[in-house]
């Protein structure tokens, strides 16, 4: 850590100049930030269609744990087409762009990219103006047209609420549930490996259809995959770049589970 | 107490029976209902909208556009009476100002109602995304807005019960019109800004391939400076035959519809050539979002909207000189224009929205959604042109908006006198 480096006064120093100079050249930073900023990690997601039975489990967790309202879905698990027979679903997360266009059309920065590439939502921010759902090429962020005051009716077989839950006008997304990786990194623990600090759906697929780790490490389990098979993206025409592979169900690889 | 309701009620009564007091009631009636409509927006959140993820900016959107569209004529005008020195456009402009602070305001109304939270609408000022064009939009509007305030001082000015009790305060809302030349400068920069920009809020969605592309802009640009002027000619023929505290000199109008008609030959080609880049070859969703224009849902507004009534006829009205001269037939060519405007505005938002594509692999999926207004976003609508037709009306009366006899007064440099013709 950086902070280990230099004393607390340095640092406290270093933070006003720093400060000063931010608000001078806020204007270049902001350009600078819409371009996708590269930091120690990059996670990925790795969702492998051969596996996938279209359970909804993964939806289901999502719903638990980021306290969704039933009606808005984060991560919806489509039918993509069928393959002899048989149907190849597709989950749809958030895709977490390196360029992505929410970001860069929001008026007021509610939504911005974390240094590990995560595609983060301000809902204190937010004016929910839309300009990012109808800028999202994947149907990703869905709007709070009302105020969900009830019972979570995933709550709580499908596990506990982990964060806030977002307020009425405003759209929501997918986080890659950046809350339990940077818990479970705060504790040592390594995102894609164990548990605690890796995406609920990712913990949750029953048929071990999802990956999760850092695509900067050579050997996570995401490079690993990667490597050894083939991947797509959706929509990779527009230069999105997202973090969600997709392993295609082809005809040598049987469906298992 | 009972001697104001007394007032009030005598007031209503003498008033009720005038072609004035209808107008006023019928325009109040609106605006009641648009009052409820938009406070129970504000109560029970947009769900009773008829928006959704698929279609999240519908009706609002439009008059929002629109608005802002209708009223570039005062920036155009302003810039060609105080930066080419055509002066003796200067009444027109005065009419064109007066509509774009309404316009303006307009705008700001249907968007306070359309963000999901109103109550954090300061944010948009305050934090900023410098990369983002709606950003550039929001300060551009806003300043713009502030510039209008300015422009428009002089106007209110005018106000006879402001004139009599603070004749100094009057005075030096007067003396603004001394800084029309530099209001105009940074009010051209700033719509020159906005109005493209609002375009390319649209132009610049890779993910909609109808919208991607670089004449968005230019075709918002120049649709709005036709529309602005239209609107700014239409008001004011139609209020001089209304009423007779409006005066127009004919001469200037049609003049001003000429220079219109051949605008909107400049128009009609860049849309031909917008027209020509969709057709030419296939790309998947932007042949599918070009045939619902025109084969599809939208295809009624387009053709007739937009292109035979919104442009083609209007263009030929105002180059063909018998029907530019007949006061009739040019204020339904201004008509025609504006709806055009509005029109082009309307389908451009939805086109994009009803064509929804997938993001599924391997096939181009392309399905088409549907989405008609609320009552309740009617209503408020409705509501919000209302208060534009009221706030013209009430400058008409009282703030001598149209009346093209004050050209002396309103630019010293000017020498023409009321009572003189004014050479064209």
């Amino acid at each position: 850590m950086m902070e280990n480096n230099i004393s607390r006064r340095d640092f406290i120093k270093l933070s006003a100049v720093g400060l000063a100079v931010a608000a001078g050249v806020r204007t270049i930073t902001k350009v600078e930030a819409s371009e996708g900023a590269k930091g120690e990690h990059q996670w990925a997601m790795v969702i492998d269609q051969s596996k996938c039975t279209g359970c909804d489990q993964c939806n289901l967790v999502c719903h638990a744990h980021n306290d969704i309202n039933p009606d808005l879905e984060w991560n919806k698990v489509l039918n993509a087409g069928e393959i002899d027979g048989k149907i190849v679903y597709l989950p749809r997360p958030c895709m977490q762009c390196e360029h992505a266009p929410c970001v860069e059309v929001c008026p007021v920065g509610a939504s911005y990219y974390r240094d590990d590439g995560i595609v983060m939502m301000d809902y204190d921010k937010c004016i929910g103006c839309r300009y990012c759902m109808v800028a999202c090429p994947y149907d990703a962020r869905s709007f709070n047209w009302e105020a969900f005051t009830g019972e979570n009716p995933a709550v709580p077989e499908w596990g506990e609420p982990e964060v806030e839950r977002r307020p009425r006008g405003v759209p929501e997304k997918c986080s890659f549930c950046y809350n339990r990786i940077d818990r479970g990194m705060a504790v040592g623990l390594v995102p894609g490996v164990d548990a605690e600090a890796t995406p609920a759906c990712c913990v949750a697929c029953p048929t071990g259809a999802r990956a999760f780790g850092d695509l900067n490490d050579p050997n996570s389990n995401v490079s690993q995959i990667l490597r050894q098979h083939p991947s797509y993206r959706l929509r990779e025409n527009l230069g999105t770049n997202p973090r969600v592979y997709y392993l295609p169900v082809t005809e040598n690889r049987v469906v298992e589970g | 107490m009972k001697l104001v309701f007394k007032t009030i009620r005598e007031t209503v009564r003498d008033n009720i029976r005038t072609p004035w007091g209808i107008w006023l009631a019928v325009l109040s009636g609106f605006l009641f209902v648009a009052l409820v409509a938009g406070l129970s927006v504000f109560w029970f959140g947009l769900s009773i909208t008829n928006l959704t993820d698929l279609v999240p900016w519908g009706l609002w959107i439009t008059i929002d556009l629109s608005s802002i569209a209708v009223s570039a004529g005062a920036f155009s005008l302003c810039a060609g009476v105080y930066l080419f020195g055509l002066k003796r456009y200067a009444p027109i402009a005065r009419t064109a100002t007066f509509v774009g602070l309404i316009g303006y305001t307009m705008a700001m109304l249907a968007l306070i109602l359309d963000i999901g939270r109103p109550d954090r609408f300061w944010k948009s000022l305050v934090y900023w995304n410098t990369h983002s064009l709606l950003w550039e939009v929001t300060m551009c509007v806003m300043l713009y807005l502030t510039v209008l305030l300015f422009e428009t001082m002089p106007i209110l000015a005018s106000f006879e019960w402001l004139r009599k009790k603070y004749p100094r305060i009057a005075e030096k809302m007067e003396s603004v019109h001394h800084y029309a030349p530099v209001l105009a400068i940074i009010g051209l920069g700033l719509s020159s800004l906005h109005q493209s920009s609002l375009g390319a809020v649209y132009g610049v969605i890779k993910a909609r391939p109808i919208w991607y592309k670089p004449e968005m802009a230019v075709l918002f640009m120049f649709s709005a400076i036709v529309g602005g002027i239209a609107l700014t000619l239409l008001a004011s023929m139609l209020s001089a035959r209304l009423t007779p505290k409006a005066k127009v000199n004919d001469m200037l109008v049609e003049r001003v519809a000429q220079f219109l008609g051949y605008m909107m030959i400049g128009y009609l080609y860049f849309r031909l050539w917008d027209w020509l880049a969709q057709t030419y070859t296939y790309e998947p969703g932007r042949t599918e979002a070009f045939e619902l224009l025109t084969k599809g849902t939208l295809s009624f507004n387009f053709w007739f909207g937009e292109i035979i009534f919104g442009a083609l006829l209007p263009t030929f009205l105002l180059l063909y000189k018998p029907t530019r001269l007949s006061p009739l037939w040019r204020m339904l060519a201004l008509a025609m224009i504006v709806g055009g405007v509005v029109a082009f505005r309307f389908d451009t938002n939805l086109v994009g929205f009803l064509t929804v594509i997938s993001y599924l692999p391997g096939k181009a999926m392309i399905s088409y959604t549907h989405y008609t207004p609320s009552f309740v976003e009617w209503a408020s609508g409705l509501g919000i042109i209302a208060y534009g037709l009221l706030a013209f009306s009430i400058g008409v009366k009282y703030l001598r908006v149209v009346d093209h006899r004050i050209t002396s007064e309103e630019h010293e440099t000017v020498t023409v006198s009321a009572g003189e013709t004014v050479q064209a």
